[in-house]
């Protein structure tokens, strides 16, 4: 793939757009509430465009293309079964309490609702793994520019992050918020034409439909038996293990992206956030999976595209990228890599942004240092997000040298993150939850996740104890351990909570389903509630279902 | 304070203005697998969202 000089423009003119809305915003920011927390004045649509934005990196583009030629339209269950119905429910039904206890961050409300050790678990643990996760995909880009466009792999790293770490150092979680809403829609007008002349050439859907086997065009059609499809996953370990586990675990506790709900200027806005979030959410596979799928399509129609091989198989990361260079002259071809420029430092920020927040009110605030003047932990804001840009390099290089390391702290990461929504769910809808529950909950299920792997084995991966059950791919083992983590967390986290004594009513104020006013909304048009907006997005998340069924 | 609105449209016109003239002086410019002159097409279609963008805000304040 070779540039003209008119790419290098676009590119050019996209880094002075983002670096101009962190210069302006510069003045914006007095206290460490304004840097932090964006001063909780956001609208509501930049919200909920950056809700989606933070979470859409460089690694889902990438990633969900490769998925949609290896896997085809199944993929999308990870928007239609995964995120949407959890984006809809951590409007309605969570944001209450994060929103009302005036909490600053997820762990902050974990301290509210229970106690210090349990925020420290989940604080540590959080910032170690964002700053982590934005290593690893600062990895990724640096190493598909070294292999499209040659370009060398420490340049690449070092300029997108000095570029992210200059808007979000001047103008801090609202100009992260302010350009992830414009990476946002460029990503959508970046790789949509790609997609929609991708699929064209390849003959529609119909032609598609044609070319590929009928398990690469139906959703649910092959999920009876996890033999019969590619992904090796079953209707059950799907539904309860994506549908449910993973993607409430992660939509509903994440603070990446709950920080953006928690910047919206109004209770409203902030349960709304995720729920408008859901529209674009659940059109993004036409956009990132659709061009994946037509890959897979050109490469058999013998019209002098192909997949590039890798072993005996594909490089299916490369399906975007080689699409790209078929597909866009120079112009598009530079608005395409920017697109993806601009997925990767979303991302970026939304790592980088939540984590110096977790950093400064969870861990340098409760532990290091308590009680200074506001100034000063605006001051380690700064540093923070100095020095989190600084460990993701780090970590891009690690990634470099040791892919074992990599693979294995994602994994210990999977495992604490897959009890979290139990506690949640718990913490937030049963009052008689406690803190000492909570903790020992986690703990259990995360032992219960390092468990279940270490005694089944899939792909050759897992069973370091013993094998007891072999599945037929490392997704269905992932499905089924969050599925055991999660079980375990509930019934140890119930069972600790009868045995130990229960916080005074008083203390959960505003922290705990019916100790908490939720807002009623008489007299306000119904497209601006809540509730009516989400019964919207579950029409259409059910219609895409049986459509493409 | 940024009005999003008018820093995303004139972001988009910029780029919609660069497609659009790429599109008109050279349409002859394709890539390997493409049969339309894709930078006209996406320059009018961002151009458009510029455009839409700069209106709204202009309209709100």
């Amino acid at each position: 793939m070779k540039l003209a000089p008119v790419d290098y423009l676009i590119l050019a003119i996209y880094f002075g757009f983002v670096l101009g809305i962190g210069w302006r915003l510069r003045k914006s920011v007095a206290s460490s509430g304004d840097f932090l927390t964006s001063g909780r004045s956001v609208p509501v649509w930049i919200t909920s465009l950056a809700f989606l934005a933070a979470n859409l990196g460089a690694q889902e583009v990438i990633g969900m293309s490769a998925s949609g030629a290896k896997y085809g339209i199944m993929t999308a269950h990870f928007y239609w079964i995964g995120a949407v119905p959890a984006m809809i429910f951590v409007g309605l039904f969570m944001m209450p309490f994060y929103y009302g206890s005036r909490a600053r961050s997820v762990p902050e409300y974990l301290k509210l609702r229970f106690d210090e050790k349990t925020r420290g678990l989940n604080a540590i643990t959080f910032a170690l793994m964002t700053v982590f996760s934005s290593g690893i995909s600062m990895y990724a880009l640096g190493l598909l520019l070294q292999l499209v466009l040659g370009w060398s792999f420490t340049r690449s790293v070092l300029l997108s992050a000095a570029i992210v770490l200059v808007y979000t150092f001047l103008g801090g979680l609202t100009s992260a918020i302010y350009n992830e809403v414009l990476q946002f829609f460029l990503i959508v007008l970046g790789f949509a034409p790609l997609s929609i002349v991708a699929v064209m050439r390849a003959g529609g859907w119909s032609g598609m439909e044609a070319r590929l086997p009928p398990v690469m065009t139906h959703g649910w059609k092959y999920m009876a038996s996890s033999s019969q499809n590619p992904m090796g996953v079953e209707i059950f370990g799907l539904v309860a293990g994506l549908g449910f586990v993973l993607s409430f675990g992660y939509w509903c506790t994440d603070f990446l992206v709950v920080q953006r709900a928690m910047a919206a200027d109004s209770m409203s806005a902030a349960r709304r956030t995720p729920i408008l979030a859901a529209f674009p959410k659940m059109i993004m596979p036409f956009v990132v999976i659709l061009p994946g799928i037509a890959a897979l399509a050109l490469a058999r129609m013998h019209v002098g595209y192909a997949l590039p091989p890798k072993g005996d198989s594909f490089d299916y990361d490369q399906a975007l990228t080689t699409l790209m260079a078929h597909f866009y002259p120079s112009g598009m071809l530079g608005v395409g890599l920017t697109a993806l420029m601009a997925s990767f430092m979303s991302g970026m920020a939304g790592n980088i942004t939540a984590f110096n927040t977790v950093f400064t009110y969870d861990i340098y605030q409760s532990y290091i240092r308590k009680g200074a003047p506001d100034h000063h932990y605006l001051t380690v804001g700064r540093v923070t997000t100095v020095a989190g840009t600084a460990l993701s390099v780090m970590t891009a290089y690690l990634a470099q040298h040791f892919n074992n390391i990599m693979d294995f702290l994602q994994l210990v990461f999977g495992f604490v993150n897959a009890p979290l929504f139990a506690t949640f769910l718990l913490g937030m809808f049963w009052r008689r939850t406690t803190g000492h529950a909570a903790f020992t909950g986690l703990l259990a299920g995360t032992t219960a996740a390092a468990l279940t792997h270490g005694l089944t084995v899939a792909e050759r991966k897992g069973g370091w104890i013993a094998t007891v059950h072999d599945f037929p791919s490392t997704m269905a083992q992932n499905f089924w351990i969050a599925i055991f983590a999660w079980t375990t967390c509930l019934v140890i986290t119930i069972l600790v909570s009868v045995i130990t004594k229960p916080r005074p009513v008083g203390e959960l104020q505003g922290l705990v389903y019916g100790l908490t006013k939720v807002p009623r909304e008489t007299g306000v048009t119904w497209y601006r509630r809540p509730a009516p907006v989400a019964a919207l997005v579950i029409a259409a998340v059910v219609f895409l279902n049986i459509w493409f069924r | 304070m940024v009005d999003l609105r008018t820093t995303s449209g004139s972001f988009f016109v910029a780029l919609g203005v660069i497609l659009l003239l790429l599109g008109v002086f050279s349409p002859g410019l394709r890539a390997s697998l493409t049969e339309v002159n894709i930078n006209l097409y996406c320059g009018i279609a961002m151009l458009a969202f510029g455009g839409v963008m700069l209106l709204w805000a202009r309209t709100r304040s």
